[in-house]
């Protein structure tokens, strides 16, 4: 290691000593460093910085900005370790490596991946990337032409480079890895297409590829063994992956593990959640449809999973599982429980005992009419009938919609402030199926959907959740969907961005508006905070819309057609006068 | 064949039924009628002939004749009209136990088959082809992709429209094996009248292992030529629109091929199912079925050869 | 009431017939696929009515001999009908475009003429469009062609496709004017 190195980590030690209170034990490698998109392991995405507060945050101010030279949409955190800020753009997925300690703030390398532009063909949600990942000097990335790629964090050299799939078939890979030991956990996209989703241990060191966990087919492909034990007798059995499907279609079943991950060193758990099931209409796929849409728990070091539980079986609406699990220490019952947070897509806010995979507790946290909530004692969703899509009929009326009530966008937990701040939207949905074939390469969704908010709801919201009382604490809305991170920090503010270019920080215990900064293009990207070298704590953002919630800016889609964008078009008509495209990162500090 | 008055089942029993009593019946008033009109013709002619007047014992007797002839008309209407209750009601009551579920899904101008099963993995689809146990009932739930088609099987039932955006059901039994044809009954479109399907009526042991079968996959090929065959089914424009299972053909715009050598007819019953039809039926549909959605695919000679034999292979 | 004015009737009778041969053309069925006819060149200068720019490639041409026809209702709800079957709405939706840009809009990356459009269809563009040629035969993809051509309201009205039975997203195709620049916000 050498003298800078060692000089900023004291330097950096200092500063914690004198300004932040004690962490929890899932810190990060530096307390004022962000080395993954969620922070740490657990997925807090909590910075246990204290010197930006709701008494000073009015007088923050644009500290340094600069143009990534992508337009669309930026939907990475900024990593920040080493004294070093890494940022991955949209597609090319451009990595920038910003010198921390010099005054302006330089570039000390960028890398460009080059991926095959051909891959913008099979993007779902728009050409984006969730961030990079650092670990014992190396950055980890991936591409959307399906590329792991491992970077010399101080060089910016190639370490090595490994393809997990031809996205001729459709898959691409928009994720931000996790680092865990000596292995690279990265998971794929392309539910879509009718690709089957998986997640994969790649060796940090060399590429090589580990292990790899399917999300459909035959135990041994999903990696179920002898250590296997579902909480709930439903998802007991053998071969499940196969048996609840017709013939054949659990190899174009999806499932992709496309969102985030969380990792307990105690338990020695990984979790992750599965996409949802192709085709999107479920009349093609009678059956349980395992393992989609469900929560996985395995051990890292072969994959074996410990326990796993499908949040909607045979779903119907397009409820990936793929949402985060934030891991944290409650008081359920009145005792102490190791448990995770899954605000899932389908409405419902997980409590789940992340030993067994019990549900604790699932309570609606968006207005949901699809389903009647969580049977506590087979753990099985009660699902609407009237919301069942059909062939040559709509339905309308399909709360949450193919959206979800949150979709990728992560939450943040603060400690302080034992609440949960979920970043996420009120859209609904009218939806028709059809009979759809699987030409490889090619959408394999089978429906066709407009996205309305409900009556009298705004369509972007900011809830803060009390997991223990069960109950929202507040929310705030906003006009357009909330489709930025989170951030909750010590000093007891959450930052957040609007898809109309605010980027805001309210109090984290009543969710006053205490600062907002218009930026030049609207937020889709994950916020963070850090100390640079000088003693600042420092508030950074990604903008540059875009993402399947602003595709009809970055893609420049006709507002015409209500079906458009998987009908997110029907509910976005009114973006493209609020914003336009444009990546740009920000950095703000206290003057 | 198909021949509503050959009744294999129960249904198309009832129905025949009614119609051999309607058709007595109208036979007899028919001869009653036209016997009274001849006799009322000659007795006009005797009348004018004598140049008299009817006396009036004669005219109530024309009276009550009249009244008693309504009387009986009405009274055959009513008899008619209960038989006919009797048969709807015969035919709503079939004993629904330990009956087939199949899905039937008509498209212009073909017809798709899933069998349903409570477990995921045993459902199939087929295509063209209806094979039903004897002695069971069979409940068929019908929907049109669509326009508006209908199903009739004469031999088994009477007809049932499958209209877009509506789900409707029939329910039948064969009591005797056989093999009957299926037709459309609602004009479709241009092909309409080439729209006709198999239903094949077997003993339960036969059906059974007839099941057993659909739920495989396709073998693989073994000799050059169906390996060829497939190589040009998966890289050519086949796999756009049909299935095999057990390759990478997911296709649902046309039938499902997985045992498409097992089926007696090409095209919804336009052309026996042999191998010299199926080579002039893939290079060019039109030409037997014109206006059908498959399209033309002029292959060199080697090319439909391999082809052909490849789907010969999937029995 | 008598019938007289035989002659009236006979003229008014020739008269309406006469009327109802255009609509022949819009009705025809050609069942046969398309030869490739020796002298296509007579049969390009139909179609320079919509050429915006050069041809590219001997397209022109290329359009007349393998049978396009936009004028053909039947043409434009087969490609209607095969823009669903082969996936088409996945990524362009009705027009309005998603993970694809839109098609009905003015804008057009790689050219509107017919044989453009065959070209973007047949052999894939580089930013993602998947190539055809080999799977979708070359009749049908001229269909889907001229469909392509009627969202974006440049086919004739009385041959586009009407409203069709599907959740309705754009407006129906015959109903939609060639797109300017201004019209999609």
């Amino acid at each position: 290691m050498s003298t800078h190195v060692q000089v900023m980590r004291y330097v950096r030690r200092l500063i914690a000593g004198v300004f932040l209170p004690a962490t929890a034990a899932m810190a990060a490698s530096g307390a004022g460093d962000w080395p993954t998109a969620a922070h740490d392991d657990a997925g807090t995405r909590f910075s246990p910085l204290a010197q930006i507060t709701t008494a000073n945050v009015a007088t923050l101010r644009l500290s340094w900005s600069f143009s990534t030279s992508t337009d669309k949409g930026e939907e990475a955190a900024p990593i920040v370790a080493d004294g070093t800020m890494f940022v991955v753009t949209s597609f090319p997925h451009r990595v920038l490596a910003f010198d921390l300690a010099s005054p302006e703030h330089r570039l000390r390398w960028s890398f460009d991946p080059r991926p095959d532009p051909g891959a913008r063909g099979v993007a779902c949600c728009d050409v984006v990337n969730r961030g990079a990942a650092y670990a014992d000097g190396r950055l980890f990335f991936c591409t959307l032409d399906d590329q792991v790629l491992a970077l010399d964090a101080r060089t910016g050299k190639e370490l090595w480079r490994r393809k997990l799939g031809d996205y001729a078939t459709g898959q691409s890979m928009t994720m931000a890895p996790l680092v865990v030991r000596d292995k690279v956990l990265v998971g794929n996209d392309g539910d879509a297409f009718g690709v089957r989703g998986f997640i994969a241990a790649l060796d940090a060191a060399t590429g090589q590829e580990r292990w790899r966990a399917y999300s459909t087919g035959p135990d041994a492909d999903v990696r179920i063994g002898s250590a296997f034990k579902p909480f709930y007798a439903s998802d007991r059995g053998t071969d499940l992956g196969v048996a609840t499907w017709p013939p054949e279609a659990w190899k174009i079943g999806g499932g992709s593990v496309g969102g985030w991950l969380s990792y307990d060193a105690q338990l020695d758990l990984l979790y992750h959640g599965t996409g949802s099931p192709a085709p999107g209409n479920p009349v093609q796929r009678p059956g349980a449809n395992k393992w989609t849409s469900a929560l996985f728990a395995r051990h890292p070091d072969a994959g074996d999973a410990a326990w796993a539980y499908q949040t909607s079986p045979h779903d119907r609406h397009g409820y990936d599982g793929s949402n985060e699990s934030v891991l944290v220490d409650l008081p359920i019952g009145g005792q102490p429980r190791h448990v995770l947070l899954h605000p899932d897509r389908n409405g419902y806010l997980y409590v789940i005992d992340r030993a067994t995979g019990e549900v604790l507790s699932a309570d609606a946290y968006a207005l949901v009419t699809t389903a009647h909530g969580v049977d506590p004692a087979t753990g099985a969703m009660r699902s609407e009938p009237s919301k069942e899509p059909a062939i040559d009929r709509v339905v309308r009326e399909i709360c949450p919609g193919s959206a979800g009530a949150k979709n990728w966008q992560p939450s943040a937990w603060s400690p302080r402030t034992r609440l949960l701040y979920l970043p996420h939207q009120n859209l609904c949905e009218d939806a028709t199926a059809f009979e759809v074939s699987h030409i490889g390469g090619t959408p394999y969704i089978g429906m066709e959907a407009k996205m309305h908010a409900p009556p009298g709801a705004w369509r972007g919201v900011l809830t803060a959740w009390d997991p223990v009382g069960r109950r929202k604490a507040w929310t705030l809305e906003e006009p357009f969907p909330i489709w930025s991170g989170a951030l909750a920090t010590a000093g007891d503010l959450v930052f957040y961005g609007t898809m109309d270019g605010w980027f805001k920080a309210v109090d984290a215990r009543t969710g006053r508006a205490l600062w907002k900064f218009r930026t030049a293009s609207g937020i889709v990207g994950q916020p963070i905070a850090f100390s640079g070298g000088d003693g600042h704590e420092y508030v950074a953002v990604l903008a540059g819309v875009g993402g399947w919630a602003g595709l009809v800016v970055s893609n420049d889609l006709d507002t015409r057609d209500g079906t458009a964008a998987r009908g997110f078009v029907a509910a976005m008509k009114d973006l493209p006068a609020a914003t336009s495209r444009g990546g740009m990162l920000y950095v703000f500090r206290l003057p | 064949m198909s021949d509503a008055l050959d009744a294999a089942g129960p249904q198309a029993a009832w129905i025949a039924r009614l119609w051999w009593i309607s058709l007595w019946l109208c036979v007899a008033v028919f001869i009653g009628v036209m016997g009274a009109l001849c006799w009322a013709l000659w007795r006009s002619h005797r009348t004018a002939a004598a140049g008299g007047d009817a006396p009036a014992r004669k005219d109530r007797a024309l009276r009550i004749l009249v009244g008693c002839a309504t009387l009986l008309s009405s009274v055959l209407l009513v008899g008619l009209l209960e038989v006919s209750v009797l048969t709807d009601r015969a035919l709503a009551r079939l004993p629904g136990k330990d009956a087939v579920a199949i899905h039937v899904i008509a498209h212009q101008w073909w017809w798709e088959m899933v069998y349903q099963d409570p477990r995921a993995d045993h459902v199939f689809s087929t295509a063209n082809e209806l094979v039903i146990p004897v002695g069971r009932p069979v409940v068929v739930t019908l929907e049109a992709d669509d326009v508006i088609h209908s199903f009739w099987v004469p031999n088994l039932h009477g007809k049932k429209d499958l209209i877009p955006g509506r789900t409707s059901t029939i329910a039948f039994r064969a009591d005797r094996p056989g093999r009957f044809v299926g037709r459309c009954a609602e004009f479709c479109g241009v092909q309409h009248a080439f729209m006709a399907y198999d239903v094949v009526a077997m003993p339960p042991d036969g059906y059974a292992a007839w099941v057993q079968h659909e739920r495989s996959a396709a073998p693989e090929p073994q000799a050059a030529a169906a390996m060829r065959g497939r190589e040009l089914f998966l890289t050519g424009s086949c796999m756009l629109c049909h299935a095999v299972q057990g390759t990478s053909a997911q296709g649902r715009r046309g039938p499902d091929l997985t045992h498409f050598a097992s089926r007696a007819h090409i095209g919804a019953g336009s052309v026996a199912n042999t191998p010299e039809a199926l080579a002039r039926w893939i290079e060019d549909p039109q030409k037997l079925k014109p206006g059908a959605n498959m399209p033309s695919h002029f292959l060199p000679p080697a090319d439909l050869a391999a082809l052909v034999a490849y789907l010969e292979t999937l029995t | 009431m008598s019938f007289a004015c035989p002659r009236t009737c006979v003229v008014a009778g020739l008269a309406a017939l006469v009327s109802a041969l255009p609509g022949c053309e819009r009705e025809a069925r050609r069942f046969d696929p398309v030869p490739i006819a020796p002298d296509a060149r007579s049969r390009a200068d139909a179609l320079t009515s919509f050429a915006a720019g050069p041809p590219g490639r001997g397209m022109t041409e290329r359009a007349a001999a393998g049978g396009y026809d936009e004028r053909n209702a039947y043409v434009l709800a087969q490609g209607k009908r095969y823009y669903r079957w082969f996936n088409c709405t996945g990524c362009h939706a009705q027009g309005g475009g998603g993970s694809g840009p839109p098609l009905m809009d003015a804008g057009w990356i790689y050219g509107k003429t017919p044989g453009d459009v065959f070209t973007t269809i047949m052999d894939g563009r580089p930013n993602g469009m998947p190539a055809f040629r080999g799977r979708i035969p070359e009749e049908q993809a001229w269909q889907i062609a001229a469909y392509v051509r009627s969202l974006s309201g440049l086919v004739p009205d009385d041959a586009a496709p009407n409203r069709d039975d599907s959740l309705l997203g754009a407006p129906p195709e015959n109903l939609r004017e060639p797109a300017r620049p201004e019209d999609k916000r």
